[in-house]
């Protein structure tokens, strides 16, 4: 009988780069960037690592396929390298590679690595890509907020909502971002915003403006980890450990099967119940301290809110407006800034999610450290909301 | 002869929505007057429309049984060595065994075509579709239009071939070769001094002696100019008093090319009365003059002539220019995408692709595409999907966006989850927008377009798209 995660795998040891429009530096200078800070953190020999996973979702744009540019880059001799992706989701995913090779006992030390070099395109927003040769041949190559923004739509429709309701808090999501990035010294975007501002920008795919919007950045994170004996062993006494980590994804149904009514995500409300019970969570309305979400457009992260569970159906925009996810609120949300002002080098985000947490659960967040930080929540979420592989993580302490 | 020729059994036309007030446009050109309408409108393709989804368009409502030969006719068809006739088989479900050709060659050819179904008493569908371009200033710019017609023939049709005539003349009104894509066009005096006097005008009159009838017995007529304002002279050559649909029609939408002649036939049966006679003649290094006796209402007449007042007016020169291809806009990198279709996945999925063919699984549940295992929750293993085409089916918005980062060459790109009513939903791109866009629970009728432009290896990709299942009424 499976036992889950939970309490089997410690995180000894975080790294982030500076995220943005990295002009001077090449993915592999992120990716050293990243990881002298979580060796450093780690307290362990570089020659300690037994298994790396790379995540990178657009290996086409630069960083090159496989996980050899990883190797390259840290000059990892011999050991075994792995290059894993699933679109927004893949940072968690890199992370689950090594926390679970960690688990089986099959190696002590893994690294988990995600990077992204975004900013060479040329061009803002994420790249157009083929959707495979068959699929060519009729799906729309709609953009990113092209297919969050019938998100919007569709809760506005099941919600009876009138729009202007949903419009504020979804300037709210971005405007509270915006805050929370302009305290963290690595954020792409360091300066507030004023709500005027983001009400008023330009349309960029209706009703999602050019503020709901998150940017792409250049950015990796990286994180190590190994068992909780051997975190004690090397003098760490209350260990970040994961409680959770867990994917969903979708099998056409949402796009192809007339059922979906398109103003939720399925595959989160999945992900989550599923984590929640691999933690132990009860009552994630009291229990989680914080989460990080995926909030590549405002009303993804709107949604998300219900999905997880943290806002009743139809009810996160006034739970939003009333500050509940705010820093100062009852489940701070984004405290870094998240995807939107922290910035979303798309291979790198959800290890960028897990350092914000585990820098919160270790007091180290600074002008951002939370009063009550017990347990933290990620959320990725790949593709689009009508098919999308959704992870959900926990971290908290071990004990 | 040893057989009786055959008869028209029904017939389509079809217009792109967006039609150019010529006069807005010419306002546009301070210097524009040297010749050319100024007045009507123009009927210009959406980016997404090119003579082969026009004729195909066109082609919809008339082959609830498949014929036995589908026939293309344009001047300006999209690929030289690919049949859009064979295209056609598939876009309209019809079986691979249909016997297909394409014809060109001049504005005529479908009309050549008719004729050639006709005196063979084939069960043919002709398919006529045009996008002709031209330089942006010159008059046939704006005297063009574009748009799509066709005719079914058979032997128990209600308008009955009578009589006919041709005339084979190299007469140079204008022309167009490779290379020099755009018309290059005559003096005027002088193309309708030989056009109208020396090939129109005897072709009409040795068809209206082979019919047994004077010219003033027609009724009703459908010649396609060669310039506009031709009919006159040419009715006073002829002793014909009809009124021309033809010249309407190039009024209204422009001239159609190749799909002109057999548009305004169209018009021609939708005004007669069972007996009338009615003249096509079809204008093009040469004339054929056809003469039809009508026996009854004309199946899809009614349809082609409620299409000429179903559009959406504009008066924005530089979008008919871009939409034209006179003018090359600068979309930005975002634009460099590269959609290269590959042959070996057009012969896995082509045909299903073009049809807009979904597939019923065992509970009843349709979707697109097909695939082994089907989407119906709780299907655990094959199944055999049973085909059902969705092309003629009812759906509505589920989810929708103006998209406007993603590249087109008409912003904004509209995309959505479309919901049929048989239960198939598919995400698919949105055409033919109103000034208002879509919004959910629009219901929606689809559209044949062009998915992608290959224009590194001149390749273009076809599907289907939802369109508002109703089109404005143009303003009179």
């Amino acid at each position: 009988m499976a036992t889950g995660i939970k309490d089997k795998v410690a995180i000894i040891g975080m790294g982030c780069s500076v995220f943005g429009e990295r002009w001077d530096r090449g993915a592999d200078d992120l990716m050293i960037e990243a990881f002298e800070e979580a060796i450093g953190d780690a307290g362990i020999e570089r020659s300690q690592i037994e298994a790396a996973w790379m995540g990178n979702a657009l290996d086409d744009i630069n960083v090159g396929n496989s996980a050899l540019p990883l190797a390259h880059a840290l000059r990892l001799e011999t050991i075994p390298v792995s290059r894993v992706e699933n679109m927004c989701a893949t940072g968690t995913e890199a992370l689950r590679a090594a926390v679970y090779a960690v688990a089986s006992g099959a190696i002590d030390f893994g690294l988990a690595l995600g990077v992204e070099k975004l900013k060479d395109t040329g061009y803002g927003g994420l790249p157009l890509r083929t959707k495979g040769l068959a699929n060519d041949l009729w799906m729309p190559y709609g953009s990113a907020p092209g297919t969050f923004a019938q998100l919007a739509g569709a809760y506005s429709a099941a919600h009876s909502l009138d729009g202007g309701d949903l419009k504020q808090a979804m300037a709210h999501v971005s405007w509270k971002s915006h805050q929370n990035g302009a305290l963290h010294g690595k954020a792409h975007l360091r300066k507030t915003v004023g709500m005027d501002t983001i009400l008023k920008a330009p349309m960029i795919a209706d009703p999602l403006g050019l503020f709901d919007c998150c940017g792409v950045s250049d950015g990796a994170a990286c994180a190590i980890v190994t068992t909780p004996e051997i975190a004690k062993s090397l003098g760490i006494t209350n260990p970040v450990v994961v409680k959770a980590i867990q994917l969903s994804a979708s099998n056409g149904w949402e796009m192809g099967y007339g059922e979906w009514d398109g103003a939720s995500v399925r595959n989160t409300q999945v992900a989550a119940r599923r984590a929640y019970a691999e933690a132990g969570i009860k009552d994630p309305r009291a229990e989680i301290s914080m989460t990080e979400v995926h909030d590549c457009f405002s009303v993804t992260e709107l949604v998300t809110m219900e999905d997880l569970g943290l806002s009743d159906p139809g009810r996160a925009v006034f739970d939003i407006l009333d500050g509940k996810y705010d820093r100062g609120g009852a489940i701070p949300c984004q405290t870094d800034g998240g995807l939107k002002c922290f910035g979303h080098p798309v291979g790198a985000s959800g290890l960028r999610m897990a350092y914000e947490v585990y820098n919160q659960l270790k007091e180290r967040a600074g002008d951002r450290q939370l009063s009550r930080a017990d347990f933290g929540l990620t959320h990725n979420l790949g593709g689009a909301p009508f098919n999308s592989v959704a992870a959900v993580s926990i971290l908290g302490r071990l004990d | 002869m040893t057989h009786e020729p055959g008869s028209i059994v029904a017939v389509g036309g079809y217009l792109p929505l967006l039609r150019l007030d010529r006069a807005q446009a010419a306002k546009s050109l301070r210097h524009f007057g040297l010749g050319g309408r100024q007045a009507g409108y123009r009927a210009v393709a959406g980016w997404d429309e090119d003579a082969f989804t026009l004729a195909a368009e066109a082609s919809r409502a008339i082959v609830e049984s498949p014929p036995a030969r589908v026939c293309f006719a344009s001047t300006s068809a999209p690929f030289i060595d690919r049949a859009h006739a064979s295209l056609l088989v598939d876009a309209l479900a019809l079986p691979r065994s249909t016997r297909t050709l394409d014809v060109a060659g001049s504005r005529r050819c479908a009309v050549a075509a008719l004729l050639d179904a006709l005196l063979g008493a084939d069960d043919a569908l002709i398919a006529a579709g045009e996008r002709r371009p031209a330089k942006a200033g010159s008059p046939s710019h704006l005297a063009y239009g574009d748009g799509g017609s066709a005719v079914r023939t058979g032997t128990n049709g209600a308008a009955k071939l009578v009589g006919w005539a041709s005339e084979a003349h190299d007469l140079l009104d204008s022309y167009a070769a490779r290379g020099h894509e755009t018309a290059y066009a005559s003096e005027e005096r002088f193309i309708r001094d030989i056009a109208g006097g020396t090939i129109i005008a005897p072709a009409i009159l040795a068809a209206c002696t082979r019919a047994g009838i004077a010219p003033g017995d027609i009724k009703w007529a459908a010649v396609h100019e060669p310039l506009s304002g031709m009919w006159k002279d040419i009715a006073r050559r002829t002793g014909i008093t009809a009124p021309n649909d033809a010249a309407t029609l190039a009024e209204q939408t422009g001239d159609l090319g190749a799909a002109h002649a057999l548009f305004a036939l169209a018009l021609a049966f939708d005004a007669a009365r069972p007996g009338d006679h009615v003249l096509l003649a079809g204008f093009g290094s040469g004339c054929d003059a056809l003469i039809f006796r009508v026996d009854a209402k004309v199946p899809g007449a009614a349809e082609a002539r409620a299409a000429l007042g179903l559009g959406e007016a504009s008066a924005d020169y530089v979008r008919f220019l871009s939409l034209s291809g006179a003018l090359d806009l600068d979309f930005g990198v975002r634009s460099e995408f590269e959609q290269k279709a590959q042959a070996t996945v057009l012969e896995r999925y082509g045909r299903d692709t073009l049809g807009f063919i979904g597939g019923r699984d065992a509970k009843g549940n349709v979707q697109f595409p097909k695939t082994a295992i089907p989407v119906r929750p709780g299907a655990e293993g094959r199944e055999a999907l049973e085909d059902v085409r969705l092309a003629d089916l009812a759906a509505t918005v589920a989810s929708v966006t103006a998209d406007r980062l993603n590249y087109t060459p008409d912003p904004p790109f509209w995309f959505g989850l479309v919901q049929f009513d048989n239960g198939a939903r598919i995400l698919m791109e949105l055409t033919d927008a109103g000034p208002a866009g879509f919004k959910v629970g629009d219901p929606l009728g689809m559209r044949l377009r062009i998915k992608s432009v290959d224009k590194r290896r001149g390749m273009r990709t076809y599907f289907w798209k939802g369109a508002p299942a109703k089109r404005p009424q143009m303003e009179a």
